[in-house]
């Protein structure tokens, strides 16, 4: 799993350009408040290829899901800047995460 | 993680709202390949689609690139300021993380090192009354874990070769689909139970109780 404070340095330029009222701070004992609301944007609307038409190294980590015999692959590094994608597969409205 | 609908928060390890009007509730979480190489997943699936993701070069389906490659080569572990007690492994120790079925009373935890498969690709355990089958495959880094039972019966798993293994009955599985490919099963399918490839830090931290194999 991804340690937080790796992913507030690397995404600044998007922080930055996060406008304020976005921002709502969860802060408590419990929960600290990091990044503001898509900062890191989930992907809402995802489109799909083929895997013959997909353009990846044979040795590239893949998140897989099968249900219902449907199959989707996600690329970790693609969702290294995402972490989320709502998704249906199989007729299951799914949340993958990173 | 926050939903659209009431801005609640979500924890992404356990699924649960932990903020916000729907505190309380449960994601049911799901099985996954969590981290397997394009390759081996492409042959088993290959009618999978893959996502792709408009970018300013056009749609892509990847990146060459981790953009997290230091922080995992790295011993830095968690959040600023946070410190992580359970010394059982250290830190940053890849485990599989399974939540095992309540058969019996209250759900387990339990975490299995990614270096007890160096020599084997399949454990076979069973926490909480529960026949489980945990397969890593270093190669391609698959991982799944599977219920052992086949038709009533609590399977033993050999390592074959890759993923592919053998029970006691001499069923052969393919144990990315998790499907008997020859055998008297032949067609049967494992049913597969989420699993996870995670640091143990943060297993760890999400779920104190969890066990160890060792």
């Amino acid at each position: 799993m991804k340690n937080y404070m790796l992913i507030l340095i690397l995404l600044l330029a998007t922080i930055s350009c996060a406008s304020a009222e976005d921002y709502e701070d969860y802060s408590d004992d419990e929960i600290r408040t990091l990044l503001p609301f898509d900062a890191i944007p989930a992907i809402t609307d995802p489109q799909f290829v083929s895997a013959g038409a997909a353009k990846l190294d044979v040795d590239t980590p893949v998140i897989g899901v099968t249900f219902n015999g449907e199959s989707h692959a996600y690329s970790v590094y693609l969702l290294n800047g995402h972490e989320i994608v709502n998704d249906v597969v199989g007729g299951m409205n799914i949340a993958t995460t990173w | 993680m926050y939903d659209h609908q009431t801005r609640s928060l979500w924890s992404h390890i356990t699924g649960e709202a932990i903020q916000g009007p729907l505190t309380g509730m449960q994601l049911k979480p799901l099985a996954s390949m969590p981290q397997i190489a394009w390759n081996t997943w492409q042959l088993n699936y290959p009618e999978t689609q893959v996502l792709s993701v408009p970018t300013r070069d056009g749609m892509r389906e990847g990146i060459n690139q981790d953009v997290y490659a230091d922080y995992h080569a790295s011993q830095r572990a968690g959040v600023s300021g946070m410190e992580y007690t359970d010394n059982r492994l250290p830190n940053k120790s890849l485990v599989i993380g399974v939540q095992v079925p309540a058969k019996h009373g209250n759900t387990q935890f339990r975490a299995y090192p990614l270096t007890h498969f160096t020599e084997t690709a399949v454990i076979n355990d069973t926490p909480n009354d529960m026949p489980l089958l945990i397969f890593h495959d270093k190669k391609s880094f698959a991982t799944a874990v599977f219920n052992r039972n086949v038709a009533g019966d609590a399977r033993t798993f050999s390592h074959q070769d890759r993923h592919f293994v053998e029970d006691n009955t001499g069923t052969r599985w393919n144990l990315v689909t998790g499907e008997a490919v020859s055998g008297k099963d032949e067609g049967a399918r494992l049913e597969r139970l989420p699993a996870i490839n995670i640091y143990w830090f943060a297993w760890a931290r999400y779920h104190p109780e969890t066990s160890i194999y060792r």
